[in-house]
């Protein structure tokens, strides 16, 4: 982890603030788009392909995509970090299943709680949906830990 | 996909190579690497399987 990234002529790579703040947040938007930005490019594709692999896996398997509730707020709330790790994708992923852009349980006396909940149910109760929801939340996970990489890698902490 | 040993076998493998890639530069140590993570995974999982065979639902 004490790797530094050397560039031709010896000196050590630098990076500026600006640019750290445009990969951390292409590589929220994008997974792997951050390393790619930082000129790792052949690493921004593998990861591409491995988070975006596993959540287009989560998706096909009936993953949970969390719904945050005032009841259980801890939990829900760490589900939903682990979601929306993946960006944007995750946006598209909720207006296509839920029909909008669902975060939470809303109140029981409002419309739309009954098709929000019976939503979340049917996926639930898929009998994939156990693997498909590892598979969401790896993804996630995942992209959050490479955006600790790329600060990783710009504060020359390794290569 | 229902099979759980396919699904075991592929998550472990995204797991490996995602940490071997994220840790290792060399592409020997990430090999090794990604091998030992997802030997320890499915192993494990098939290892924890064998001792809760006397053990039924």
């Amino acid at each position: 982890m004490t790797e530094t990234h050397p560039v031709p002529g010896g000196a050590v790579a630098e990076v500026s603030p600006g640019r750290l703040a445009a990969a951390l947040i292409v590589g929220w938007l994008l997974p792997g788009a951050g390393h790619a930005t930082l000129g790792r490019v052949r690493r921004g594709v593998l990861f591409f392909a491995l988070i975006m692999g596993s959540f287009g896996l989560g998706l096909a398997h009936d993953g949970r995509l969390a719904l945050y509730s005032p009841r259980e707020g801890f939990l829900t709330g760490l589900q939903l970090v682990a979601n929306m790790g993946i960006g944007p994708a995750d946006l598209f992923a909720r207006m296509s299943v839920y029909g909008e852009a669902a975060y939470t349980v809303p109140d029981q006396s409002a419309p739309l709680y009954r098709p929000r909940i019976e939503k979340f149910r049917e996926r639930q109760r898929s009998v994939v949906s156990a693997y498909g929801t590892a598979y969401l939340w790896s993804a996630g996970l995942m992209n959050l830990l490479l955006l600790m990489d790329i600060w990783d890698i710009a504060k020359r902490r390794k290569d | 996909m229902r099979s759980h040993f396919a699904h075991l076998t592929l998550y472990s493998g995204i797991i490996a190579t995602f940490f071997s890639v994220l840790t290792r530069r060399d592409r020997r140590e990430q090999l090794r690497f990604a091998g030992l993570v997802w030997l320890a995974m499915a192993g494990g999982v098939l290892v924890l399987a064998y001792l809760m065979l006397p053990f039924p639902r």
